[in-house]
């Protein structure tokens, strides 16, 4: 069945058009950083590397991307953990109670961010937790709990039950069985909700304004100099978070992706 | 074989799955060094025995027995016995070595202990060579002999084998199924072996449990079980089997009269006792029937004769089946007889007159 | 670890633990927060002064308050407006995805979803300057002669604002109608076309309906976010984009009334927790989670 051609040319057409609309925002500020910029114009004529070398020279910025990264690698390593221990304890049985905690975990990612960082604000204070990284730490893994868990949750279910109780059969205790049999096949569950939860947290923004005190991550101290333009180094930071991201995601994907043999034991 | 002392015993278990009562006061015991078969169809406890065994799940009610002590709550790991798993179970992330080791590895074992004492069971499975080899390498019979192997080399008291065969076809079937014993003679373990194949249970078994619906109908040797039924379900489970109904008459404890359409029909009772006029069956073998076409009997003098007519001949390699209707006062009855095949054929065709025979001994009563 | 009704010896300690970390920490940092947020919707501000005992005064206020009802009213407009663009966008190009083969489908969703990764404030800030008044599509225009002075219509309003989470939100409107596009069985297109239908016929009485679910989700998914995003507003609505979102955000800036915007999220939770309740309902098997 052959399509009728000036469908396909409107097809064509409309994603080529949301190509543009997608990808327009991004490409110029990474094009711009190639090139010479001096009061805010663009000399076309002046290709140059001087916005990546005032990048270097950027503290402020350097001091919001290593928060960035510092919360983002504590809230990857908090939920792999936690969601570690949750997914193991709602795949070993069905209740109410079980069902009630995969709702609470999965609220902060359905409702928006805005909600659960002002119920996280609310909290902190009433609490008495000053706000400071380690209330964004908290927020951020709050948020990509739900990420997290779900991949785990649904590699564990793969697994299934044979292989634990084969392991306690041949006389192994539950720390053994967990370290010998489920770690070593869920790493790769590990790895790439881990990569993903971490390129969420390097861009959260809504909940992160929210909870920070004097603190920023990069998304905030962009949204400061927002107001005032932005420098022309900014450029470059964009083309290196893109290039960052899209490694991060491709590892991501690579390891997400079951391989052939994936999930049975033969 | 057995040895008569009772290794694990079961006594009075039940369980429910929620509303489904799974088993149903289940008393068994299993003797030290045999090779008994649990066999029944889908959902008649079997699977469910097997796994109360290996702790995998506990009784509602009862006792699960070792060395007089009761085990029903012990945790599974703490339990002396180990699991061939239907689906193997082997980890994949693994090697052979890894799988076989594992056991030993998490005792605390050492390295060149372990190294040795898997080289060693590897070899009596005959899968020495693979042992670097991870499972997704393997054929579905060498990952069975691995997970054989790594359930053995823990030297459990009791080896539990959770219908291991399933998976396989049917000439590596038979091929495993000689294997499993000569592995029981040699390393003198317990099995207890769980399946739905009633002819791989004959095969293997030195004792096999008969179960449906939760409860265990028969339990005896092979020849016991099949030759002398003590139920309607056991009877027919097992291969072909002619079981003419009729109402319990006379007789003593050893032999009664089953009134059937073809008559009366004497059967050999063996203490199957019911009240006279009760329904019951007079089972015969379909092998144990003699055809006479007009030239008497090859066989010697029958003890019971009747007439009827061939309606179906069937051939099924070695041996052809042909169903006759007897014919008596109260109707006619299709009884399958089942004689050896001959390349010629035999003489008889559909729409024969033919009379049918035999001995005493094999009629047997089986109450409804 | 364990399954429940497996027997190990020595876990109790582990599995204690586990268990009040399992549900501790949730409680704890979800639950307990949103309990504390709805409580405070109940409290009431004065002056500086907070009291701390329970009102309805704030819901009260947003009620009967000529402000609040017709902005959030404004807003939900706004929002829908964003998602009926997205999936008019967005289905297209999600039908031309999953009639793509091998590694051209899996490539071009790739690049599809490679601008989720770029900076949320980056891409809003460079769709700002793009619609802007010395912005690129400005110039364009004036270029192609198609107009002499800038456009302002884009300039800080809600037209900006609608423009600006439509482009954002769009890869969230594609993905949802293509897996439900990807699901339907090609059998039945086979089936379509040998009992005699043509090309167009079978879209609209065979791929469309079937498709029906997966844009409803991604109507509701892209709703919810839309509705949800104070930020966009903030940066590109100027002082006439004014959106529900942002009236909150200043309850905790400048207007400083913490009590009367938790009670304002709440109305907000309860129209998200609706419309998650309409896309379950009406969408696909995913609901609203991705």
């Amino acid at each position: 069945m052959r399509r009728h051609p000036l469908a396909t040319v409107g097809l064509v057409l409309v994603t080529a058009l949301v190509f543009v609309l997608l990808y327009g925002p991004i490409f110029i500020p990474i094009v711009t950083s190639f090139f010479n910029v001096k009061y805010g114009t663009v000399n076309w004529d002046q290709p140059s590397l001087d916005a990546y070398q005032k990048l270097t020279q950027n503290d402020s910025i350097f001091e919001a991307v290593e928060n960035t990264f510092i919360v983002g690698l504590s809230a990857v390593a908090l939920s792999l953990i936690l969601g570690t221990i949750i997914a193991l304890h709602c795949n070993s049985g069905k209740s109410r109670s079980r069902a009630l905690l995969q709702f609470v975990v999965f609220l902060p990612f359905l409702m928006p961010p805005m909600i659960t960082g002002l119920s996280l604000l609310i909290f902190f204070r009433e609490v008495d937790i000053p706000r400071s990284m380690l209330t964004i730490i908290i927020g951020h893994t709050v948020f990509v709990l739900a990420l997290v868990y779900r991949t785990i949750l649904v590699r564990l279910q793969g697994i299934g039950p044979s292989m634990v109780e084969a392991s306690y059969d041949l006389g192994a205790n539950a720390p053994q069985t967990f370290l010998y049999v489920l770690l070593p096949n869920l790493k790769s569950a590990l790895i790439g909700a881990g990569v993903l939860a971490f390129a969420l947290s390097f861009d959260e923004t809504m909940i992160t304004i929210l909870v920070t005190g004097t603190q920023n991550t990069l998304p905030i101290r962009l949204w400061g100099m927002m107001r005032l333009g932005f420098t022309p180094d900014i450029n470059a930071l964009v083309a290196i978070i893109l290039a960052l991201t899209t490694g991060l995601v491709l590892v991501a994907a690579r390891t997400l992706i079951p391989k052939e043999f994936a999930g049975s034991e033969g | 074989m057995s040895s008569d002392r009772i290794l694990l015993e079961l006594k009075g278990v039940s369980k429910s799955f929620g509303a489904t009562r799974v088993l149903e006061q289940i008393d068994l015991a299993v003797e030290d060094g045999e090779f008994i078969t649990i066999l029944g169809p889908s959902g008649s406890g079997k699977t469910t025995i097997l796994r109360m065994i290996g702790g995998f799940t506990q009784p509602d009610q009862g006792e699960i027995l070792l060395d007089g002590r009761d085990i029903a709550k012990e945790p599974i790991n703490r339990r002396p016995f180990n699991t061939v798993f239907q689906d193997y179970a082997l980890f994949p992330h693994m090697t052979v070595a890894g799988n076989v080791g594992y056991g030993l590895k998490v005792r605390g074992v050492t390295r060149g202990t372990v190294e040795k004492r898997v080289a060693e069971t590897l070899d009596l499975v005959q899968l020495g060579a693979f042992k670097d080899r991870y499972p997704q390498q393997l054929s579905g019979g060498q990952r069975q002999r691995v997970a054989l192997a790594r359930a053995i080399i823990c030297e459990p008291r009791l080896i539990l084998l959770d219908e291991p065969l399933a998976a396989l076809d049917v000439e590596l079937r038979k091929q495993m199924q000689d294997f499993l014993k000569v592995i029981h003679r040699e390393i003198k373990t317990t099995f207890l072996f769980v399946t739905h194949d009633q002819e791989e249970a004959i095969a293997m078994a030195d004792r096999i449990c008969v179960m449906n619906y939760g409860k265990i109908l028969q339990l005896g040797s092979p020849t016991d079980v099949y030759y002398k039924p003590r139920s309607e379900f056991v009877a027919r489970f097992f291969g072909d089997n002619n079981l003419i109904e009729g109402t319990l008459g006379a007789g003593s404890s050893e032999r009664r009269v089953v009134e059937t359409p073809i008559g009366p029909l004497p059967c050999i009772a063996d203490a199957v006792d019911g009240a006279a006029g009760s329904r019951a069956f007079a089972v015969i073998r379909p092998e144990a029937i003699r055809v006479d076409v007009g030239s008497g009997w090859a066989q010697g003098t029958m003890d019971q004769v009747v007439s009827g007519q061939v309606t179906h001949v069937g051939f099924g390699g070695s041996t052809t089946v042909a169903v006759v209707e007897a014919v008596g006062q109260g109707g006619a009855v299709p009884l399958r007889v089942k004689l050896p095949s001959r390349v010629e054929g035999l003489p008889i065709r559909p729409g024969d007159r033919v009379r049918l025979g035999w001995r005493a001994g094999d009629c047997r009563l089986v109450v409804g | 670890m364990a399954a429940s009704g497996h027997r190990i010896s020595g876990d109790t300690f582990w599995r204690g633990l586990a268990i009040a970390l399992a549900y501790g920490l949730p409680i704890f940092f979800i639950l307990l927060p949103l309990a504390a947020f709805l409580v405070y919707s109940l409290f009431w501000v004065q002056g500086t002064d907070m009291h701390y005992d329970l009102t309805l005064v704030n819901y009260i206020r947003f009620f009967k308050e000529d402000i609040y009802i017709p902005v959030l009213r404004q807003t939900i407009v706004l929002c829908l407006e964003v998602a009926a663009l997205g999936v008019l966008f967005g289905y297209p190009v999600a039908y031309f995805l999953s009639s793509l083969r091998g590694r051209k489908k899996y490539t071009l969703l790739m690049l599809l979803l490679v601008p989720l990764l770029m900076s949320y404030i980056i891409k809003m800030y460079a769709i700002r300057s793009i619609l802007g008044g010395n912005g690129f599509l400005n110039k364009a225009l004036i270029a192609l002669h198609i107009i002499d002075q800038p456009l302002t219509f884009f300039v800080f309003n809600l037209n900006a604002v609608l423009l600006t989470l439509t482009v954002l939100l769009l890869p969230f409107a594609i993905l949802p109608i293509f897996l439900s596009l990807e699901r339907i069985p090609k059998n039945l297109l086979e089936a379509s076309a040998d009992l005699g239908a043509a090309n167009w016929q079978s879209f609209f009485r065979v791929i469309l309906p079937l498709s029906v679910p997966g844009v409803v989700s991604a109507a509701t998914f892209v709703f919810i976010l839309a509705i949800g995003d104070f930020l966009t507003p903030q940066m590109v609505g100027g002082q006439n984009g004014f959106t529900f979102g942002r009236i909150i955000y200043s309850q905790f800036g400048f207007a400083y009334n913490w009590p009367f915007g938790a009670a304002l999220s709440v109305i907000l939770t309860a129209l998200v927790t609706l419309a998650i309740a309409v896309g379950f309902r009406f969408g696909g098997r995913r609901g609203g989670a991705l």
